[in-house]
């Protein structure tokens, strides 16, 4: 029996199915080897002691509760929520900031969106490390620079201090994702008909009743989107503070997935890993719905 | 049907591979693969050798220092590993104790020279008494100081300091030449460079920051842990050491000396290789690390090679690793190459005769100590572990201390699992 006989046999009906399915299939599969798998796979090696060498043992839930004492663990998620409240702030005033300079088509305009988002194509990593060298107190620039208009007396150690290491930290992260968080927005901006903001004038609207009116009402989805998009970029953040800071001075910035990563890497102990990204799973969804419940659509 | 009939086909594929695999072993030359860490030490030139003068063949592959540990244990579960691996010689503990690696006993008790293979190497080679790995790449620290700044200094290049005094009283001299130049160097924010480099202070001393069977951590009880401490405490704060330096992650570790404005720091055997390539015109020179009234010690790193569970051409391994370890090899790709020798007797060789520098660098090799734990990367490696803020919040903080409590407590529990 071959496959174009038995085809013929389907009824439209079905074959409308197989062709449904055979669309979705590829994304299905995908999706399952590349995330229901290795989250199975997570959730089940969290019930384990499970080393890089050797056998793994069942432990039931002693990684749960182990985690309720890892200090380094508590001092971590603090850690990564005081990140989270201090740049998800700037990223956003700044991008929509951007946003509504970049919005309207005017000969030329092409060149600043590409120049905002261009840091977004480069990968975080690459970033964090070109944002050390600029750091430098021997070689770097922004050191010079400072230096050359008395600004300091002095090179600067930015990474010495746990408040200097954050504050160039989060300047380096805003730079780097602003322009997503631009992009995003000006979607959202260019999506308002103009007509809406012809009427408000006519009205007598000055900038911010048509901003608070206007714009943020009905840029509620996007707004949605691009927050809950930084936040969790936030809370997963690992890159800038594994590169740029080492999780120093002091261990004081060590975020969540850092932690992680120490734990099934460095110490080699996975299961307890898997604990912790579980943990930090749950923490992610309940965040995100919030979210969603707060900027719901009420129309 | 359809998968059973797959899975029947796999496992007959499967049959057929592992019963091809050992014919092919025994009637023609046998091509194995060997795993290496990115380490200066050109590996590859070795094995070029061995490949060019010998029937059965290395497929060599460098992974990244970084990764090596995970890949190896990841491939040795799967059964993928190499047929030989080289592996930063702290980790080989772990590695034999976890069944990894294939007890090589037999073979090393029938080397002629086994006494005379570098002794750190060995004992880390080592588990319950039998031998899993031997040496293969030796580094070896010490100190590197700055001739012409020793000179401008009015001290003697030919009697470098041999007390922590005369470290330290070198060091204030040296600083004294002006704002820019530094008596002393260390990254201070790189734990696994001051285990090589500050360690050996301690043992030089007759500490030690373990107990001698490595059971339990002495750092609070053993007084030189603190004094040792205190020197490098005193030096920054003194200002004999740049500020930059306690942020240098390692980084600025081997080019801080090469910038000629630092006097003393500790290095390897690497660090004459890259200054005498890269910036020839740097006038140094090297002695051992002193003691705090004498004496000497090194830390002894580098690789040891072993061949990992599961191999099935361990014979075939085994004859390239006791090639690798023989006189001609050692004198004639190692030395010859300026690499230490990994054999004590052939610290003093030809080709280091014309530069005494690298024949000191080998010799640290018979005052090498490593500490052995199967949690080492934890204690000592970890950049957020209890090494290396044991010696921030000591030296840069002042607070000795609590930073010597703090790692006590954080070693034993470590050590307690």
């Amino acid at each position: 029996m071959t496959a174009s006989l038995s085809l013929q046999r389907l009824s439209w009906e079905q074959r409308r199915k197989l062709t449904g399915i055979l669309f979705v299939l590829p994304t299905v599969l995908f999706v399952s080897v590349f995330f229901i798998i290795p989250l199975l796979m997570t959730f089940t090696m969290s019930f384990f002691d499970w080393p890089l060498f050797g056998d793994h043992t069942f432990i039931g839930l002693d990684n749960y509760t182990s985690l309720t004492t890892d200090r380094q663990f508590l001092k971590s998620i603090e850690f990564t929520a005081r990140y989270t409240l201090l740049v998800t702030p700037p990223i956003f005033i700044l991008g929509f900031i951007l946003a509504s300079l970049v919005r309207h088509s005017i000969p030329g305009i092409g060149i600043f969106r590409t120049i905002f988002f261009m840091p977004v194509v480069i990968g975080l990593g690459v970033s964090s490390l070109l944002w050390v060298w600029l750091l430098n107190d021997q070689v770097g620039i922004i050191n010079k620079i400072m230096l050359d208009l008395g600004i300091v007396e002095k090179a600067q150690l930015f990474m010495a201090r746990p408040d200097s290491a954050m504050a160039v930290i989060i300047v380096s992260v805003v730079w780097k994702t602003v322009g997503f968080t631009m992009i995003l927005l000006l979607a959202g901006l260019q999506a308002i008909p103009d007509e809406l903001y012809e009427s408000a004038e006519v009205d007598g609207a000055g900038y911010f009743h048509k901003l608070r009116f206007i714009t943020l009402p009905l840029m509620r989805r996007t707004i949605a989107l691009a927050l809950i998009l930084s936040v969790i970029g936030s809370v997963l953040s690992f890159d800038q503070f594994y590169i740029m800071t080492g999780g120093g001075p002091r261990n004081s910035t060590i975020s969540v997935v850092y932690w992680i990563f120490n734990n099934s890497f460095t110490y080699f102990k996975m299961g307890y890993g898997a604990a912790m990204s579980i943990v930090l799973l749950v923490i992610l969804v309940l965040l995100s719905a919030v979210q969603f419940y707060l900027l719901r659509d009420n129309t | 049907m359809k998968i059973r009939k797959f899975a029947a086909l796999v496992l007959l594929m499967g049959i057929l591979v592992i019963s091809i695999a050992p014919l092919s072993a025994q009637d023609e030359p046998v091509t194995m693969t060997m795993w290496v860490r990115s380490i200066s030490f050109s590996v590859q030139t070795l094995v070029d050798e061995w490949n060019a003068t010998h029937d059965n063949q290395i497929e060599l592959t460098e992974v990244p220092s970084g990764e090596f540990v995970t890949k190896l244990g990841a491939a040795v579960a799967a059964g993928e590993a190499p047929d030989i691996a080289s592996i930063d010689l702290i980790y080989t503990p772990a590695f034999a104790s976890a069944g990894q690696l294939t007890d090589l006993t037999e073979f090393v008790n029938q080397l002629a020279y086994v006494d005379d293979l570098s002794p750190a190497h060995m004992t880390l080679g080592e588990f319950e008494g039998r031998n899993y790995a031997v040496p293969f790449a030796a580094e070896g620290s010490f100190l590197i100081y700055n001739v012409d700044l020793f000179e401008q200094a009015g001290l003697d290049p030919e009697n470098p300091p041999t007390t922590w005094t005369e470290v330290l009283d070198a060091a204030r001299a040296i600083s004294a030449l002006g704002d820019d130049i530094y008596g002393y160097y260390f990254a201070g924010n790189c734990a696994g460079c001051n285990a090589f480099t500050f360690l050996p202070f301690i043992w030089a001393s007759g500490g030690d920051v373990l107990s001698s069977d490595f059971s339990e951590p002495t750092l609070e009880e053993d007084p030189m842990v603190r004094e040792a401490l205190q020197l490098y405490r005193t030096m920054w704060e003194e200002g004999l050491i740049p500020e930059g330096a306690s942020v240098d992650g390692g980084e600025n570790f081997v080019n801080a000396f090469a910038s000629g404005t630092i006097g003393m720091a500790g290095t390897g055997a690497f660090g004459i290789d890259n200054y005498k390539t890269n910036y020839p015109e740097l006038n140094f020179d090297v002695t051992y690390i002193p003691g705090k009234d004498g004496g000497t010690a090194s830390f002894g790193g580098g690789d040891n090679i072993g061949i990992p569970a599961g191999s099935p051409y361990v014979e075939e391994a085994w004859e390239f690793i006791e090639w690798a370890l023989s006189d001609d090899v050692q004198l004639e790709l190692y030395a010859g190459n300026n690499q230490l020798p990994v054999r004590l007797s052939l610290a003093e060789n030809e080709y280091f005769e014309e530069d005494p520098r690298l024949s000191l660098a080998a010799s640290t090799l018979s005052v090498g100590h490593t500490p052995y734990s199967l949690v080492y990367n934890d204690l000592f490696n970890d950049a957020n572990g209890p090494w290396l803020l044991m010696l921030q919040v000591a030296i840069f903080d002042g607070d000795l201390d609590g930073a010597v409590a703090e790692a006590q407590q954080r070693f034993s529990e470590i050590m307690g699992g």
